[in-house]
This record gives structure tokens, C-alpha cells and sequence, in this order.
């Protein structure tokens, strides 16, 4: 187990280091010159720009900037932004942020995803059936730019003006865990729909086997069967789906960031793209490919522990 | 202060957070609040994150500039004529309008304990105009001698000092222009001519970072903590005891940070909020209605341009198309229906905000759709336009309007061309690679009619300042050294008004609108003004 | 889920690379995670009922013939028919040409729903039916557009990964990992801010650099399934040349998961780009998209809900519609998890 381990981290090594490489190298070849739209509308003194330009190396060549950015990731600083700031200071707060959304939106997914996914297994086939499978249809079908406004407008404006129940904050993240409910449902929604897919169809397949038959032959109870046997099994593709959708929701959260005001990575690296602030990018990309590796490997890990069969070596 | 708006515009393309607050402005119930408002409870305004940590002369935005006016003391300040007056100097005086002599106020004191003498001045102006310091607001010292050694065309400067700078005694400054100016003092008032106490260098006579994050001042706040950028969500202050002038009547100013000022208004509505000093445009109808006289409403300085590169760009060369062009742009509609009341249509190149304003002077800039048809084919003007503008401040829908404007009026394809940064539009026009028309929008760094006039449109400017345009005219830079060498700022503004005349008969931007204040304050406040500079005065403000 | 989800594991088994190099002790017979869709295996075509056709059903056929009677299948073919031609003539809805600057009278700004504005008006005080119906195109063209793109390019180089194995398989298979790991909506971005300009062509440039990899995958997977399989040792014993194994017996046998997913993934594609446009990096005005549109009527929200709500409608409309076809066409495909 442990030598699995090391060898999956140490294979994650050439993603990790490709992927910095090619963001980086992107944002270095992006047109224009960031220290030089520092300065607004107004003409920044070009004898100015030279000295910043030399003070952040982005005057060096390219490979010695890399070097010069990786060396100090592996001595964990980060760099500054071109205001002035701490890299890592900077991506630490939104981090948290980004985090407190991916964690709701996952546990509302499991929650609702797997909840409404067993319901529908059950009553395979009848309207109940049905009737989940067509909302996971449209839960797929409207995008989050749509879900967004309309549950803000719903939830956030009207339900408060029609009923007086001010709970959902409509934007900004300053009434604790209230402000995540809105927006980690609208990021979770498609996930949601796909893991009751995920979930019915598992479980479904699950039930068809072989010892669950033989189990059900045996007489045991509906319920222990569905609880032992069946869900147990049918969790293994459940598990990898919310492994690797964390990486997703803390990725691409960038529009339910905007549309509800929440100060997040997402909104963090939009802008840094739209400023060129080349620490900053990489620096949050390096961070989400690593929670992508991690999180992948953690799902492998769990195989084992759902799956007897499965060992790792 | 060049960025001030665009600050605010900055927010939106990163934030673009504004929706959400903009529904949310509806749903907020009153304005009553739950909170106690006990002695302590501080006075809170809303301002954006600031771009920079706090170094004066690298503070080229409100927002930033706001904080450091709470906690520093100008040498001058002005008031409601729109006149300069002494505030930390005694006088300023000069018989050549070159060498200029600054007496401080005795008794004024940094917050850390040390007097306020001469010297805090040159070691902070001459760290401001260094060039290896990279201050944005260098150029505002360029016009003291011995600015040039420290900016030399090539290689490092030889000497950190600026030789027209001395300390003559503590509390006598001596500045020598290397050129006469009359607006000089009128200058001093801005952010980055605050002096800086010794504790802020470091052994190389650097401005340290901790300073700039918990920068000591001289005024009547101080910070109680160091401010952390991109974290913290507010910035503390309470008031200094031992200010020697007039004191605010309140104890502690908290600064809270927000991304939208939709979020801020509702807020305020909400009691969780005291101050905002520019509304969006999308909260104004209600806050008209619901602050009442708490919604202040109030010419501010910027003003905003559609330009044309004269320079190598010859379709724009008939004085006549950029008439018609003008007088085909609906500036009242635009105001009203885009910018809900928080823009006003321009008709001069000097901002009613400032002295020197004409009501009605540019007289092309008045709506006339007919002449400007008639205008535009009798000069033979091209048949199809670009309009530029950068996407990163808001512009876009009052740039749709002005395309379709001229579209509809003069009958030609108007290419409506989007830019990530101004920055991306001033590199294509050095470059000579954009041939059409821009947005450009000005905000003062001074309030004197030249500003107006000498950064944007002189031969010099073309160079070095904003002249985007590639204008030139000699009879105008004649006027504006007549004005700037005159013996009276009276005098100064006679000649600055005969440079405008020369703008609007040659019109080489159009101007399209003068920017307004559009504050709001909360119940708990009372006596809320914004000066010149758009910041408040801290010591109307009174808590109910 | 992340706000441009096509180029995310979309459909959790492609994502579910279960670790190659795990070694799995069989306790009983090795059982694959049950997949959402796996990759087309030829003996997982049904048993067809006999005598229904003279002539032996393949997999297409069949196929077709269970969509036809699917009434998921029929109800999206009319949604995105008529789509289809609201994107090709415009004009057949609408007497107003969105495009022309006189229909749009800035006094007339955020006006609500009429008989002249059915749909009201927007902040620039033009006509939101007339935008709305106009903004289709372009939706529709991104969305097929990169789909045939990522299909082809993905698809070409899944066959290639697949059948020869070896360094080129490795080569290919470490650079999708790395598309893999780079957060899609970043990689989008970053690739329009290249461009400095946005239309059509530089958001499916966008989409399909970064949806390929997911085409890729499935394909080889379901190529180096079909390549040990009895049929093609024997066409390999005949001396049929790689080439001739390539296209005439692994291709034909392999494509269906390709197809299924690219279904499924237009839909997302056009979510795409309303989200990219929406953040103002996509297509941008004067033309005319429904992620712009919303973009542009959110300031003013609440003074007018028409110009964001009915594109929005629109827009969610258009993905359900392909996104059904996607299902139906995977049902057919995929018979086992009917």
C-alpha cells in the first residue's frame, strides 16, 4: 500500500510539473504587458515600467523565470502579485472560501444525488422512476448561468418579499453557512443529477447480481440486502465520482462565484487572467491539479476498502 | 489620480459581482437597524480593496487615496469656492512662480510621536520621484528641478536627491521648478505630495513594507493594525489625540472593503453600513426615493472623451466630421437611460466641478441629429467608424449607445471594438495598429483648469502624458505657458479658458459626459460632504 | 458541477480511469465497476428478436430502429428542428433585423412585454425577441462545430493511442492527463485572452482543445477492446494490413461510444459558450449570443427581468434539447442499460 503510494505521487510528478509549464508558458505568451496596464488610463512612465519589470524577472528569458518561479514554489513561496502582495497570503483566503462552496455543493450532491438514486432504483421503472430520471434530464439541461439567477431571484429576492423568510442571503458570503446553501446547490446541480443517474444505474446492476439474488433466496430482509450487499457495491463508481468531481467544483465555480458575489478562487483567477498576474494563475492552477491528483488517489485508495478484491501492491 | 474611475470599473470586470446586490437592493427591507450604536461603534464607509499597499506616491486611485486622507494631513486643501487653502503649510509663497517657499504649522505631530518638519517632505518626494522606487505618481514631481537626475533617459541615477528640494529649517521648505508654474500649490494637495516620517525608511532610505501596511501619518486618524491586502475586509482607524487641528467628533472610522457597490448599498440599507461615496447606477432610482436627503448628488471632476488619433489617422483630419460626429451623439439620453443621472452631458473641456466652467461652451456638443447628417456628407466623412473602448470598466453599454447613435444619425457602420485594458488601447495606438476612435476618460490630479488642458492635450503631453490624440496646436501651447508663468491664479484661468476655445474649435476628443458624485449615507450619520477630491470630510461627519 | 462542463468528466466513467496499474487479485470473477456507459463491446449488441428484418441487424440498425420509436428521441429531433431553422432563417420569426442600429431607441430602454416587444426591451432599448430568436445561430454553430471538431481530432488520435500502443499511446495518454488536471474554465480563458478578440471560431478553438482529451480516452479504451477480439485476429491471419484492421474492423466497432458522448456533449458545448460569453471572453457584441445577452441585462436585473430571463430560456431550451438526443442516442447504443 505504501509503496503503491509513493509510486502514484511520484507519477504525479510530470502532470503536475506539465501542467504548471503550459500555464505558465500560456500566460507568458498572453499580449500585453501587465506592469504597464497597472497604471489605468493614465501613461505609466515607461522608465517606471522597466524598473518593475525588472524587479518581478519579467525581463529575464523564459525558462529563467520558470526556474525561477518553480525554485520558489519547492521553497514554498509563491511570489508576489504585481500590487505587491503574498501569493500564498492571497490564495489562502480564497482557498478557504472556494473550499467552504466545493464541501457544500459535494455534500448536498451526495446527499440529494445519492438519496433521490437509491428512491429511483427502488421504484425502477415506475413513475416515481420516471418522474427523478426526467428532472435529472432537466437539472443537466439548464446551465448554471440560468439556475444561478433564477434561484437567487426565487430563493434569495422573492421568497423574502412574498413571505418575509430572509434565509438565503442573496449574495457575499457574510452570514456563515447560510451564504453557501444558494450558491453550492446551483454549482452541485448537474453533478446532483448525474450521481442519481450514477446511483440508480449501480444499484440497479447490483441488484441483478447474482448473490444479491442468492441473499434475497436466502431470506434476508429487503433492507439488508439493499444496506449489506447491494448499496455496498454499488458505492465503488459513487466514490469516484465525488472524488474526482471535487477538483471540478473548486475549479469551475468561476460563474457561480459572479453571480453570487462570492470572493472565491474562481473570480481570483478570472481576474488574475484578465491582469496577467502570472504568480497568481499558476500559483492556483499548481494547487488544483495537486487537489485533482490527491483526490484521484484517495478514490483509489477507497477501492480497497469498498472492494475486498482490490489490492494494491 | 488618472485611475480612479477605472478602479471602480476594475471591480466590476473582476467582481462583476453586481447582480445579485442589485436584486438584493430590492429585497432589503427598510433601513432600520438592529444594531446598537454605542460610543464605539465606529463610523463605516465602504471602499474598494485598494490596488496598492500604502505608499503615498504609489496611491494613484480613490480608493486607497481615501484611507490615507483619514490618516494624513495635506499640506493644502480646498474649499467649497473650489479655492486652495493653507492646511498643514502655513503659506506658500513665490515671486517667480520657480522657487517656491512652504512654512509648516507648528505643533503638528506623526502618530508615532515625531514632529512634522521640512525634512519628511524631501525625503519622501525625493523617494517618490526616484525611479528605481517605481511610484506610479512620479511624474507629479517632474516639474521640480532636479527631477531629471533621478529619471535619466538611460542607465541608474547617480544621486537620490532632487537638487531644487531643501529643507531650509524644520518648518521651511524650499522648492526650485525647473520651469515657472502658478498652479504650484494648487499641486500640494493631492496624495502624493504627503511628507513621511523618518520611521517610515529603511537604512537605504526606502519606504519599508510594513510602513505601507500600517503607514503612520499626521493627520487626525491612525490605524490600529496593520492591513493585510487581499484579506483583510476592513481597515480600522481611530482617532489621533494629539491632532493639533479640528478633530472629527467621533472616536474610530472603519473602511469596509466590498467588491460591489450594489452589496454595499444594501448594506447600508440594511444598518450594516454608514457611507458610500459612489452609487451604481442600478441603485440610484432607489436611492433616490429612499435616502431622500441622504442621497447626495454633486458635480465630480472626471470627465469623459471619445478621442481620435490625429496623429496618423487621416479620415478623422476634417474638423467638420468630428463635429458631426459629436452632435450625432445623444449625451441626455445617454446620462439619463444609461447612467441613470450619475453622468451629466458635457458641453466644455473644463469640468463644472472646477473653477474655469462655461455652461453650454462647446456648442457641437449639443444634440442636433439633422445638422450633423447634413454636416458629415457635406465633408465627405467615412462610411464606416470603429469605436474602441476597454471592456474592463463598464463602458460598454454607453459605447453601444453612442455606436447606435451614430449609426441611426449619420448613416455608417460603426465597428464597436473591444479592448481587455486601456492599456492594450494606448499600446495599439503607439504602435499605430488602431485607426479608429477611442474612449478615454480623465479624472483630476489637482483641481486647476490646466489639469484639464496640459496632460491630455499639449505638444508635450504627446510624448510623455496622456495626449493620446497625437494633438497639436502652438497657439494652444502658447496660451497654457502664459497661463502657467501668470501672476495670479485669476490671471492663470483667463489664459487656461482661451486654450479650451482653442480645444472646442479644433475638438480633438469629444467630450461626452462630466462624471457625478452619487452618495448615500445611513441614519446614524449626519453632515456627510465630499470635497473636491472626492473624499469626505471627516470632520463634518457626526454620529446621531 | 463546474460551469463549462463539457470538457470535465461529464460522464463519470471516463473519469473512472480505474487505476491502471492497481493489480486486482480476483476473488471470483473480476467484476467491472458498473459503468454509466461503457465502452461499446460487439457482444453487447441484444439478441435481437428474429424475423422482425430479413437482412442481419448490425448495431447502426438496430439502433435506429429503437430510436424511432423513442418518444425522448422524437420530441428533441422537433426541438432541435425547429431550432435548426430558426438559426439558418431567422427572418421566418421575426421582421426585425437585431442587427440593424435603428431598431434599437435608447429612450425606449427596459420597456416591459407589448405587442411591438413581445419579449420587451433591453438596456440599449432593442427589440429582446427579435435578439433572442437572432441568438441561436450562433449557440448552434458553436455547438456543432466543436463537436465534429473534438470528434474527429479526438477520435483520430484515440484510434491511432489505441491500436499502435507503445510511445506514441504513452505520449498521448500523459498529455491528456495533463488536459485532465487544468481546470477546463481556466484553460478556456486562457486561450481566448490570447486572442484578444472573441467570435465563434476562437470559442470552439477554445472548447475543443479542451474537450478532445475526453473523446480521446473513450475511444481508446474502446479500441483496445475491440483489438483483441476473435474478429480481428482473424482478419490478422487473413494478412489484412494494418490499415485495413484500422478502418475496416476496429473503427466501425469502436465508434459508438464516440458518437453517444459527442451527443451528449453538444449540448454542453453550447452551455459553454454562453458561459464564456457571459464572462465576455466568448462572442462578443455586436453579435449576438445568449450568454452576452444575459451578461448585458444583469446590471439592471431588477428594473427588467425580460432581457436575462427569456435568452436564459432559450438557452436552457437548446442544451435540454441535444441533451436528450444525447440520452436517447446512448439508450439505443448502449441497449444494457435500458
Amino acid at each position: 500500500m505504501g509503496r503503491y503510494i509513493i509510486r502514484r505521487l511520484i507519477q504525479a510528478i510530470p502532470v503536475l510539473l506539465g501542467s504548471t509549464l503550459l500555464i505558465f508558458a500560456t500566460v507568458f505568451a498572453l499580449p500585453g504587458d501587465p506592469i504597464a496596464a497597472l497604471a489605468g488610463e493614465k501613461r505609466q512612465d515607461p522608465k517606471v515600467v522597466e524598473v518593475l519589470r525588472d524587479q518581478y524577472h519579467l525581463n529575464d528569458p523564459f525558462f529563467a523565470q520558470y526556474w525561477h518561479y518553480i525554485s520558489g514554489v519547492f521553497r514554498g513561496d509563491f511570489g508576489r502579485t504585481y500590487a505587491g502582495v503574498e501569493v500564498s497570503e492571497l490564495m489562502a483566503a480564497k482557498f478557504q472560501v472556494t473550499i467552504n462552496l466545493a464541501m457544500t455543493a459535494l455534500v448536498m450532491e451526495a446527499i440529494i444525488g445519492v438519496g433521490l438514486g437509491l428512491w429511483a432504483a427502488l421504484r425502477r421503472g415506475r413513475a416515481t422512476d420516471s418522474a427523478i430520471l426526467a428532472s435529472t434530464l432537466i437539472l443537466i439541461s439548464v446551465p448554471v448561468l440560468v439556475t444561478g439567477f433564477v434561484l437567487q431571484l426565487l430563493l434569495g429576492v422573492q421568497l423574502k418579499l412574498v413571505t418575509g423568510i430572509d434565509f438565503f442571503p442573496v449574495a457575499g458570503v457574510f452570514d456563515g453557512w447560510r451564504s453557501y446553501l444558494l450558491p453550492g446547490f446551483v454549482l452541485a446541480g448537474t453533478s446532483i443529477a448525474y450521481l442519481t443517474r450514477l446511483t440508480r444505474t449501480s444499484l440497479v446492476e447490483t441488484l441483478r447480481a447474482d448473490y444479491v439474488r442468492t441473499a434475497i433466496a436466502k431470506g434476508m430482509s429487503r433492507r439488508r440486502v439493499i444496506g449489506r450487499h447491494a448499496l455496498r457495491n454499488a458505492l465503488i463508481p459513487l466514490v469516484t465520482y465525488l472524488g474526482a468531481d471535487l477538483g471540478t467544483l473548486m475549479g469551475g465555480a468561476v460563474i457561480t462565484e459572479t453571480i453570487f458575489n462570492i470572493q472565491g478562487i474562481g473570480q481570483e483567477l478570472f481576474r488574475s487572467v484578465y491582469e496577467r498576474q502570472q504568480p497568481v494563475v499558476v500559483g492556483i492552477v499548481t494547487l488544483l491539479v495537486l487537489v485533482y491528483i490527491l483526490a484521484n488517489l484517495v478514490v483509489d485508495l477507497l477501492y480497497a476498502v469498498l472492494d475486498p478484491r482490490i489490492r494494491y501492491e | 489620480m488618472s485611475t480612479m474611475r477605472v478602479t471602480k470599473g476594475a471591480q466590476i470586470i473582476a467582481g462583476t459581482a453586481l447582480l445579485a446586490l442589485a436584486v438584493a437592493a430590492c429585497g432589503g427591507g427598510g433601513g432600520s437597524s438592529s444594531e446598537s450604536s454605542g460610543a464605539d461603534q465606529p463610523v463605516r464607509m465602504e471602499i474598494g480593496e485598494p490596488q496598492k499597499l500604502f505608499y503615498p506616491s504609489d496611491t494613484t486611485e480613490t480608493e486607497g487615496s481615501e484611507v490615507l486622507a483619514a490618516i494624513m494631513t495635506p499640506l493644502v486643501s480646498y474649499d467649497d469656492n473650489k479655492q486652495t487653502v493653507m492646511e498643514l503649510a502655513e503659506s506658500i509663497e513665490s515671486d517667480d512662480n520657480i522657487t517656491w517657499t512652504i512654512k509648516l504649522k507648528p505643533g503638528y505631530t506623526w502618530h508615532n510621536g515625531e514632529p512634522v518638519i521640512a525634512q519628511n517632505y524631501v525625503d519622501a518626494w525625493n523617494f517618490a520621484a526616484n525611479v528605481e522606487n517605481a511610484q506610479s505618481a512620479s511624474y507629479f514631481f517632474g516639474r521640480i528641478d532636479g527631477y531629471a537626475d533621478l529619471n535619466p533617459e538611460d542607465g541608474k541615477p547617480t544621486t537620490k536627491e532632487m537638487k531644487g528640494l531643501k529643507a531650509i529649517d524644520d518648518s521651511t521648505l524650499e522648492v526650485k521648478l525647473s520651469a515657472p508654474f502658478s498652479q504650484f500649490p494648487t499641486m500640494l494637495g493631492y496624495t502624493a505630495f504627503y511628507g513621511l516620517p523618518k520611521a517610515a525608511f529603511d537604512a537605504n532610505g526606502k519606504v519599508t513594507e510594513a510602513y505601507a501596511k500600517q503607514p503612520i501619518g499626521n493627520g487626525y486618524f491612525q490605524f490600529t493594525k496593520p492591513y493585510n491586502k487581499g484579506t483583510d475586509q476592513t481597515i480600522d482607524l481611530k482617532l489621533y489625540d494629539k491632532y493639533p487641528g479640528e478633530k472629527p467628533k467621533f472616536q474610530n472610522l472603519q473602511f469596509k472593503i466590498y467588491t460591489s457597490t450594489e452589496t454595499a448599498y444594501n448594506d447600508l440599507r440594511a444598518g450594516n453600513l454608514d457611507i458610500i461615496d459612489q452609487l451604481a447606477a442600478s441603485s440610484i432610482a432607489s436611492a433616490k426615493t429612499e435616502l431622500g436627503d441622504r442621497y447626495i448628488d454633486q458635480p465630480d471632476a472626471g470627465i469623459g472623451y471619445i478621442g481620435f488619433p490625429l496623429k496618423y489617422n487621416d479620415i478623422y483630419k476634417d474638423v467638420r466630421v468630428r463635429e458631426a460626429i459629436s452632435m450625432a451623439i445623444d449625451r441626455k439620453t445617454i446620462s439619463e437611460t444609461v447612467f441613470s443621472g450619475t453622468r451629466a452631458p458635457a458641453d466644455d473641456f473644463i469640468n463644472p466641478a472646477i473653477a474655469g466652467y462655461r455652461q453650454g461652451a462647446c456648442a457641437v456638443c449639443t444634440y442636433d441629429p439633422a445638422k450633423a447628417k447634413e454636416q458629415y456628407a457635406a465633408a465627405n466623412g467615412p462610411k464606416t467608424l470603429e469605436l474602441g473602448y476597454n471592456n474592463d470598466g463598464g463602458h460598454k453599454e454607453w459605447i453601444e449607445a453612442v455606436a447606435n447613435n451614430l449609426r441611426a444619425n449619420l448613416g455608417v457602420e460603426v465597428t464597436v471594438k473591444p479592448f481587455e485594458k486601456f492599456q492594450a488601447i494606448l499600446d495599439e495606438l503607439d504602435a499605430k495598429k488602431y485607426g479608429g476612435m477611442f474612449r478615454m476618460g480623465w479624472a483630476i490630479d489637482y483641481p486647476s483648469p490646466e489639469n484639464y488642458l496640459t496632460p491630455i492635450f499639449s505638444t508635450e503631453a504627446a510624448k510623455t502624458g496622456s495626449n493620446y490624440a497625437g494633438y497639436s496646436n502652438k497657439d494652444f501651447d502658447e496660451l497654457l505657458k502664459k497661463g502657467d508663468t501668470a501672476s495670479t491664479p485669476e490671471e492663470g484661468l483667463k489664459f487656461y479658458q482661451e486654450a479650451a476655445d482653442i480645444l472646442i474649435k479644433d475638438l480633438p476628443y469629444i467630450p461626452v459626459y462630466f462624471y457625478r458624485v452619487n452618495a448615500g449615507f445611513s441614519q446614524h450619520v449626519k453632515g456627510v460632504k465630499i470635497n473636491l477630491l472626492n473624499q469626505v470630510e471627516w470632520t463634518s461627519v457626526e454620529k446621531v | 458541477m463546474s460551469d463549462i462542463r463539457p470538457v470535465g468528466p461529464a460522464h463519470p466513467e471516463t473519469e473512472q480511469d480505474a487505476p491502471a496499474d492497481a493489480q486486482v487479485t480476483a476473488v471470483g470473477v473480476p467484476e467491472a465497476p458498473p459503468l454509466q456507459e461503457r465502452p461499446e463491446q460487439p457482444d453487447a449488441v441484444p439478441v435481437k428478436p428474429k424475423g422482425r428484418r430479413d437482412k442481419p441487424a448490425s448495431l447502426w440498425s438496430d439502433a435506429w430502429y429503437d430510436l424511432r420509436r423513442r418518444p425522448l428521441f422524437l420530441g428533441a429531433s422537433v426541438l432541435i428542428a425547429v431550432l435548426l431553422v430558426m438559426a439558418i432563417f431567422p427572418q421566418l420569426f421575426t421582421s426585425i433585423d437585431p442587427y440593424d442600429a435603428k431598431t434599437c431607441v435608447l429612450a425606449n430602454a427596459r420597456q416591459d412585454i407589448s405587442a411591438a416587444h413581445w419579449f420587451g426591451t433591453d438596456n440599449q432599448g432593442c427589440d429582446v425577441y427579435a435578439r433572442t430568436i437572432y441568438g441561436a445561430r450562433n449557440s448552434i454553430v458553436v455547438g456543432v462545430s466543436t463537436t465534429v471538431v473534438t470528434a474527429l481530432v479526438g477520435g483520430l488520435l484515440g484510434l491511432i493511442a489505441g491500436f499502435r500502443s507503445g510511445a506514441t499511446d504513452t505520449l498521448l495518454s500523459r498529455t491528456t492527463e495533463i488536459f485532465f488536471a487544468i481546470p477546463p474554465i481556466l484553460g478556456a480563458l486562457l486561450i481566448l485572452a490570447m486572442f484578444r478578440t472573441g467570435n465563434v471560431w476562437t470559442v470552439m478553438l477554445a472548447l475543443a482543445v479542451l474537450a478532445w482529451p475526453m473523446t480521446f480516452r473513450i475511444m481508446r479504451a474502446a479500441v483496445i477492446t475491440a483489438k483483441n477480439q476473435d474478429y480481428v485476429m482473424a482478419a490478422r491471419a487473413l494478412g489484412a494490413g494494418p490499415w485495413r484492421i484500422m478502418f475496416r474492423h476496429i473503427l466501425p466497432n469502436s465508434i459508438a461510444p464516440v458518437i453517444v458522448v459527442a451527443t451528449i456533449n453538444l449540448g454542453s458545448f453550447i452551455a459553454a459558450e454562453a458561459a464564456l460569453s457571459f464572462l465576455g471572453v466568448g462572442i462578443r457584441s455586436p453579435d449576438i449570443s445568449w450568454g452576452l445577452m444575459i451578461a448585458e441585462a444583469r446590471d439592471r436585473f431588477l428594473e427588467a427581468w425580460e432581457p436575462l430571463l427569456f435568452p436564459a430560456f432559450m438557452l436552457s431550451l437548446t442544451v435540454l434539447a441535444f441533451i436528450m438526443l444525447g440520452d436517447a442516442v446512448r439508450d439505443a447504443l448502449d441497449p444494457k442499460l435500458r
